[in-house]
């Protein structure tokens, strides 16, 4: 499964956004919290676990 | 080939041909001397030490620092006689030599440079942080790569890196630069930045990130270009050109990446956040909610105040009112008919009394 790791980071970003504006509702809140906590927990382990992929070209830039 | 009558022209070309086999390369120290430019294109100086001196030539194009008289160089080339007789060496390449000239081309470059606008703040462009995909130009056995790659694998994953294996010093690596530079401006799935690194060293080996091409390059690139080249005291032209500047591979990864651990921390951070707004907003709902059931309260005990006011203004009036008050009063209540010698019933407050008429006034 590929891993968007800044998606989720912005998904994140975005709840905390709702939680600081003035359009604020218990019921929502506590939904929008239980999703923003499991978020955070994906993140975290993504986090953990991602590694980069490094590929070195072939090509040959000794000559034109 | 003494018996062997030659031409002119067949005996220029036979030393040249044994010139070429002897002597492909020469790379000679020198100062320069008599430099000169002609009709735009060639460059003509002389290259000279305490004792002799030597014709150099070559092209506009293969001169990638600026020189002058005086200053001391190093002279790439293939020597050869002209047809008239003269010796020269064609130049391939001219480096400056020691501390002292590698400063003034770098000086005279950077103020060249400068005033085409090249380094402009205007011009950097910022890269995406944390990138998805970097392009690195480096050699991959050199520390200063290791280093990157390590440092970035530590801090942030999930990013794709392209590596284009160069040579980061001697005379060609500013020509493979530009091909890498090149090449990966070219490609159709573009990388986020692409990143110009290798670790330190003298004066000299880093004399290759102040190549006027390679500067230019770096300035025209379409993605955004990271240098990050030697130690921090070091500055390139290559530097001054880049959107970015490290001052080393390891700074460059700091830069590009952020550390995942700080990033645990401060989803960690935004979580207890959305948990004290939460908590600082209901709160604040209970205290209105309490505001709101307090109102209500003094407004109901408010009207019971009032009732019971009421209800004891009516008591006091009944009371008044209230014929066994009266009697307490020392009043008496007399009912019959009001007749001589007629039986009436009399009532005090303790006593009722029968009682006969004797005399009407």
């Amino acid at each position: 499964m590929k891993v968007n790791l800044q998606k989720e980071i912005e998904e994140l970003n975005k709840i905390v956004e709702w939680f600081e504006s003035s359009d604020f509702d218990v019921n929502e809140a506590i939904e929008k919290y239980k999703s923003a906590e499991k978020l955070a927990k994906k993140i975290n382990s993504d986090l953990k676990q991602l590694k980069n992929e490094v590929t070195v070209l072939e090509e040959n830039f000794e000559k034109d | 080939m003494k018996d062997q009558v030659l031409t002119v022209s067949d005996f220029i070309a036979l030393t040249n041909q044994t010139l070429e086999y002897a002597y492909p390369t020469v790379t000679i120290e020198g100062e320069i001397n008599s430099f000169k430019v002609n009709s735009g294109k060639y460059v003509f100086f002389d290259l000279k030490d305490n004792e002799s001196s030597i014709n150099c030539f070559m092209t506009i194009w293969q001169l990638r620092n600026p020189i002058q008289d005086g200053m001391k160089v190093i002279v790439v080339g293939t020597p050869k006689l002209t047809k008239w007789g003269k010796f020269s060496l064609t130049v391939r390449n001219v480096s400056p030599s020691g501390e002292g000239a590698i400063k003034k081309s770098f000086e005279i470059l950077k103020a060249k440079l400068t005033a085409e606008g090249l380094f402009d703040e205007s011009r950097k462009r910022s890269i995406p942080y944390p990138p998805t995909s970097i392009a690195v130009i480096s050699s991959i056995q050199s520390a200063g790569y290791i280093d990157f790659v390590t440092i970035l694998n530590e801090r942030w994953g999930g990013v794709k890196i392209l590596t284009a294996n160069v040579q980061v010093q001697g005379a060609s690596a500013a020509d493979q630069i530009i091909r890498a530079l090149r090449h990966l401006n070219s490609l159709s799935d573009s990388p986020e930045v692409i990143a110009i690194l290798r670790g330190g060293g003298s004066a000299e080996d880093l004399s290759v990130f102040n190549d006027e091409l390679l500067v230019r390059e770096i300035a025209i690139s379409r993605i955004p270009v990271l240098v990050g080249v030697g130690h921090e005291i070091d500055e390139s032209l290559a530097d001054l050109a880049a959107d970015v500047r490290a001052s080393t591979p390891s700074n460059a990864a700091q830069i590009l990446v952020p550390n995942r651990f700080d990033a645990m921390r401060n989803v960690e951070y935004r979580i207890e956040s959305i948990r004290n707004i939460m908590s600082g907003r209901i709160d604040y709902i209970i205290s209105e909610n309490n505001k709101i059931l307090s109102g209500i309260l003094n407004k109901i005990a408010l009207r019971l105040e009032n009732l019971e006011n009421k209800i004891s203004s009516l008591t006091s009036i009944l009371n008044a009112f209230n014929p066994k008050k009266v009697l307490e009063r020392g009043y008496a209540i007399i009912t019959g008919k009001i007749n001589i010698n007629e039986s009436i019933s009399i009532r005090t407050d303790k006593n009722n009394i029968k009682a006969i008429i004797k005399e009407i006034l």
